[in-house]
């Protein structure tokens, strides 16, 4: 009975297994998924490792669709999680395939399974995705909120028209007296801005592919929707302007990504796929702003309560110090440096810390390196710069983690152009160098594309503008390849983002060594060390004191601390760093315990034996 | 018999009981007392039974704690739906401690209720205008000020856990009412090398010493144990989450606003509040009553942001008549006092286009005990701190205890009292207690009140009065007609604030004419001069904004025949139609 038991089990976890191979494997990359396609495919996987898997919905868009995190790992306590996200701005559909990809892939591996939790939020934007599979071709980036765009009397009345019925929204260009644009004398289907310096003058104008719907001489300013969740985050939030929403968060999709994310204080890194990439490049520096916390100025107002001399630059430090002689007790509130930034009006961090450049700088070293060992040589165009209010950006300097951004696909430069002609290798194309950057892609669609991905410029009767020809560059050529491409494109450099979870910080009680001081009082000297290559917390999290403090928890009967407290938090620990908390005690016994606690740190309990 | 009579007793008692420290909750409101937050809505709910037909009470959402936070809207149906007349919008307590906010608002419904149809002023402003009122923001707050024992300065916090101390705990170590009085006062401890010695004038106070002189007192901070043995005490109590710093507005992260949350409408409180709002655009002005210092704040809340000229002055409007409603009050912008990020007002005024006045309630120097009030000493500089109660000045201290003594019935200062602290050993507890420094006492709440409620009140009669008048009917052709409108408004609050118009937060004004085909439109630039700015495009709308006491002229150029239709219709200024026949 026994034994037929068993060999039904047997049969059954065979019968299991085999079934979620298949269904894994049903979450294929051949095309591009829909929006239900997508949905289908994460209910996929997660019925397929029930055991492993949850959705978690944390929004609906305003268009009504349902957005899922797919968390891997639900069975683990005490672990690290990285929470992987993809295509806010909704126009990168190969980025929602990576998302997905990436899940497959942690699904079928153990390895980075077994002390990492993972977060999979492969769609939030499926308002603005929809836009990929449309009749009409367009790259939306906004949800479909409902946004006055042209404040007039009417809503979303004049978004683009697909004039030439070719199913794509491209460019028109019509002669006009004021026009600044000029056709490129390197390839005539190239515009480009003219140069009075040179002597030129413009023939151009340039519009998008529409109408002016309203009559109200503007066109295609007031399209479907709504909010680009691709720069709704709060850092750098820019008010007031195009697509970002009347304040960061307003998009549901955005509010409930940071909702989860503050809900799950065990999320340590976190990867972006889309459109920037810091694994190539670190999140920008340069910008100006920022406070130097080591040479504060102390104004006028505060400096007489606290006698400071407003003309002196002092330490955040001193400063602290001087409040909390000077001024009396807050209503329970600490002086500390965060309420002595409030006092003084510092602003937020705008640059990244230079302790976090050296890991951003060596990863990118050794990503690189990684990409030749994939035999990947062809040089690409450059990634797009980090936007103010992206996800990526509120990652690193809002949560205090790690933040990794990857673009999975820009075009390749093609090889009869000298790098540095088209794109220089490492800062590649600056804007402004439109016509270099056009010239790289039309080779690429050339090359690569058998010309298609450019619509040739046609002539066209616009109701108001009269003859102009529509043409250019199709939508989602420059960031979409072809489907073909999905599976190897993400099987090449995804594995990349497995290596960096790797690399997170792993803290462990190293050793202890324990000082017998006579008559039952003991020094123990208590080290932990951080075995992963990554810092915790980051310098911008130490910065900010979001993410969770670990604290060596001392435990025991009859222990009397002397010296040093029960619960001692670790503070910064570098990567591959030690270290030691000292305590003294008294005890009678022979033991006591200690342990990390952390929502994210191995949390086992360890006895020492103290004395004989 | 006996029996009987003991019940009678008993029920005698308990009733007493119940009147003397809570007192019914009955229409009209009493304000020479304090509302639990239970009868905080049993009031609310009472005011809109009593007048179904004036009230609407929503359930604006739920706190952290589950408490539910009502909003009462006030409006007339025989005037108009309420989308379509302008909203005023009053608040309170949004700092769980600053509970006679919440008084205010109960008092401002109850007199525009009780004193509709009766009073003429009352009558006519709730006619023209819709009021939100939501007296209790942070509901936990309030309800925790009542049941637990605070400062005059605690309990400002949102229920959002914070790890103050960053040792992996929660609210661990916040003060501990260590004698059971339901106040979290202040320890001293005996100290020959002390900063302080007893008051020789009043042997309850301390004074600094001098240099060279003996000391005799440390003090020791609140009243509170080392909770969680870290070697500090009360350093990591409720919260902290300060809701009016998690508003949309330059949000900005708690390293750099104290308080601020993890992400903007983070607190539960301020998303739905927020929303309730965001679907009232109707609403022209906010106001958000706090306590303490006696201030009327005005956006901007930080140095870098900035407010148009015209917008001051409508704010100055306001604003300066309101100095002379609550004598003793300033009036400044709000970056005055500090740099706030994320905070109520900038939300209101940057982002919902209302005008929004924060009223910081009370003053101390109203607690007198003195022959000559007509001087009243300073007011203290800093509104959040305490420094008032710890003698900043010794005569103010002195005179605040002596008002205590013969005005506060010893309710606001308790004397100090000898207690065995299980770190500090022999020590004393006393000084200001819970319902000092930053409220009135009872007896002063009725004049606080209605002072401070009389300044939304001027507000409200400032909502704009819009009138449209055809001025000008002119044939100048073929079945052409030269059509002049203008727009007038009789109030100080502009159709529309120049900051809404400048930063394009929503659709301005419309003026449009229907029923003919109109050739051109465009804004009269000077009437005399016939000057006209025609627009380029659609000249069948016209976006406009009334100002403050102001007009705007437009004229039409319109082919038909008819009856034609003018009309204007704005967000927060409510609509007008005018017909006429060529």
């Amino acid at each position: 009975m026994i034994k037929k038991a068993q060999s039904y089990m047997l049969t059954l976890l065979i019968v299991s297994l085999s079934l979620n191979l298949q269904a894994q494997n049903s979450v294929r990359f051949e095309k591009y998924k829909t929006n239900a396609e997508v949905q289908k495919s994460l209910n996929d996987l997660q019925q397929n490792s029930p055991n492993r898997t949850t959705l978690h919905k944390i929004a609906e868009s305003p268009g009504g669709e349902p957005v899922y995190v797919l968390e891997i790992g639900k069975d683990l306590k005490n672990v690290p999680a990285i929470f992987v996200a993809a295509n806010f701005e909704g126009k990168t559909p190969i980025s929602t395939e990576g998302a997905l990809y990436m899940a497959r892939m942690l699904l079928d591996s153990v390895s980075y399974t077994r002390k990492v939790k993972w977060f999979i939020l492969a769609l939030p934007n499926p308002d603005a995705a929809s836009g990929f599979f449309s009749g009409i071709k367009w790259e939306r980036s906004v949800n479909s909120a409902a946004v006055n765009d042209d404040k007039d009397d009417q809503l979303n009345e004049d978004g683009p028209d697909d004039l030439n019925k070719d199913g794509l929204i491209t460019l028109m260009r019509v002669e006009d007296p004021e026009g600044t644009y000029l056709i490129s004398g390197k390839d005539p289907r190239i515009m480009v801005k003219a140069d009075p310096g040179k002597g030129e003058r413009g023939k151009y104008k340039l519009y998008p592919e529409g109408l002016d719907n309203d009559g109200d001489g503007e066109i295609n300013e007031d399209g479907i929707g709504g909010i680009n969740l691709g720069i709704n985050f709060p850092h750098l939030f820019k008010t007031n302007a195009q697509e970002t929403g009347l304040w960061p968060g307003e998009a549901p999709e955005v509010y409930g990504t940071m909702k989860f994310i503050f809900g799950h204080p065990e999320i340590a890194m976190i990867f972006t796929l889309g459109t920037s990439d810091f694994c190539i490049a670190p999140p920008r520096g340069g910008r100006k702003g920022g406070v130097n916390m080591e040479s504060l100025r102390v104004p006028a107002r505060y400096a007489t309560i606290i006698g400071a001399d407003p003309e002196k630059t002092y330490t955040m430090s001193q400063v602290v110090e001087m409040f909390k002689t000077n001024m009396p007790a807050r209503g329970g509130r600490e002086i500390n440096s965060e309420t002595v930034a409030g006092f003084l009006g510092l602003g937020a961090n705008v640059n990244p810390l230079e302790d976090d450049l050296k890991f951003y700088k060596d990863f990118s070293d050794k990503y690189k390196s990684f990409l030749k060992t994939k035999g990947v040589t062809t040089e690409r165009m450059s990634a797009d710069p980090d936007k103010d209010g992206s996800f990526e950006l509120w990652a690193y300097y809002q949560v205090g983690v790690p933040s990794f951004s990857m673009n999975l696909f820009t075009p390749p430069i093609i090889s009869d152009q000298k790098p540095g002609e088209a794109a220089s290798k490492e800062a590649g194309i600056k804007p402004g160098e439109s016509d270099d950057r056009e010239k790289s892609i039309l080779a690429f669609i050339d090359k690569k594309l058998n010309g298609t991905g450019f619509v040739e410029w046609q002539p066209f009767n616009h109701p108001t503008l009269g003859k102009v020809e529509i043409g250019g560059i199709a939508p989602f050529v420059t960031s979409t390849p072809p489907p073909a491409q999905i599976d190897s494109l993400c099987r090449i450099q995804l594995p990349w983002l497995l290596t960096l979870s790797k690399k997170l910080p792993d803290l462990q009680l190293m050793k202890e060594v324990i000082t017998d001081l006579g008559a039952g009082v003991y020094r123990l000297e208590i080290y932990v060390e951080n075995k992963g290559v990554l810092p915790y917390p980051t310098a911008m999290g130490s910065k900010n004191k979001q993410p969770a403090p670990a604290v060596v928890v001392l435990e025991g009967e009859n222990l009397e601390i002397l010296e040093g407290y029960q619960r001692s938090p670790l503070g910064d620990i570098g990567g591959n760093q030690v270290k030691k908390i000292t305590w003294t005690i008294k005890t009678d016994k022979k033991t006591l315990k200690a342990h990390i606690d952390s929502p994210l740190f191995d949390a086992t309990v360890k006895q020492i034996k103290i004395g004989g | 018999m006996r029996k009987l009579f003991t019940i009678l007793a008993i029920s005698l008692i308990a009733f007493t009981v119940v009147a003397e420290n809570k007192g019914k909750v009955e229409i009209p409101l009493r304000f020479d007392r304090y509302y639990t937050y239970e009868e905080v809505v049993e009031a609310l709910k009472l005011l809109n039974t009593s007048y179904p037909q004036l009230t609407k009470l929503d359930l604006v959402g739920k706190s952290e704690e589950g408490r539910e936070i009502y909003a009462l809207t006030i409006n007339n149906p025989k005037t108009g739906e309420a989308l379509s007349k302008p909203g005023v919008y009053v608040d309170g307590n949004i700092h769980g401690n600053e509970i006679q906010a919440g008084e205010v608002c109960l008092y401002f419904a109850n007199m525009l209720l009780t004193k509709y149809g009766e009073n003429d002023k009352i009558t006519k402003v709730v006619d023209k205008n819709v009021y939100y009122i939501i007296p209790v923001v942070n509901v936990d707050g309030r309800a925790h000020f009542f049941l637990d024992a605070q400062t005059s300065s605690s309990d400002r916090s949102f229920r959002v856990p914070r790890d103050d101390d960053r040792d992996g705990l929660v609210d661990e170590d916040g003060p501990d009412d260590l004698d059971g009085d339901g106040n979290i006062c202040m320890m001293r401890i005996k100290d020959p090398l002390g900063d302080y010695k007893t008051d020789p004038e009043d042997d309850r106070l301390m004074i600094p010493v001098k240099p060279g002189e003996k000391g005799e007192w440390t003090i020791l901070g609140q009243e509170g144990i080392d909770n969680d043995k870290d070697g500090k005490l009360n350093e990591d109590g409720e919260g902290y989450f300060d809701a009016n710093r998690n508003w949309g507005s330059d949000w900005q992260p708690a390293y750099v606003q104290n308080g601020a949350g993890n992400f903007p409408l983070s607190g539960f409180g301020v998303k739905a509040i927020a929303t309730y709002i965001h679907q009232r655009p109707n609403i022209i002005v906010n106001f958000a009553f706090h306590n303490s210092g006696g201030m009327w704040l005005r956006a901007p809340s930080h140095k870098d942001d900035k407010v148009d000229t015209r917008d001051v002055a409508v704010y100055d409007l306001i604003g300066k008549n309101a100095l002379k409603i609550t004598p003793g009050y300033v009036y400044q912008p709000s970056y005055d006092l500090y740099d706030t990020f994320g905070d109520t007002d900038s939300h209101m005024f940057n982002l919902e286009g209302s005008y929004t006045f924060v009223g910081e309630l009370f003053m101390r120097s109203q607690e007198t005990y003195r022959e000559n009030v007509s001087k009243p000493l300073p007011p203290a500089a800093e509104t959040e701190s305490s420094s008032a109660r710890r003698g900043g000045n010794p005569d103010e201290t002195r005179e605040l205890v002596k008002f205590n003594d013969y005005l506060g019935l010893n309710e606001l200062y308790k004397s100090w009292k000898s207690y065995k602290h299980p770190t500090y050993g022999e020590i004393e507890i006393g000084g200001w207690m819970k319902m000092s420094s930053r409220l009135p006492h009872p007896f002063m709440l009725p004049e606080l009140v209605h002072r401070n409620a009389m300044v939304v009140l001027y507000a409200a009669e400032q909502t704009p009065e819009i009138s449209l008048e055809i001025f000008e009917v002119k044939e100048i052709g073929k079945n052409l007609h030269q059509v002049r409108v203008r727009l007038k408004n009789e109030k100080g609050l502009p159709s529309m604030s120049y900051k809404a118009i400048s930063s394009k937060l929503y659709t301005q004004d419309i003026l449009k004419i229907s029923g003919a085909k109109v050739i051109a439109s465009g804004k009269i630039t000077d009437l005399r001069n016939n000057k006209i700015s025609y627009q380029e495009h659609k000249p069948e709308v016209i976006y406009t904004a009334v100002p403050s006491f102001g007009y705007a002229e437009y004229q039409f150029l319109v082919e038909g025949k008819g009856e034609i239709a003018v009309n204007y219709s704005s967000r927060k200024a409510g609509s007008l139609t005018k017909t006429f026949k060529f």
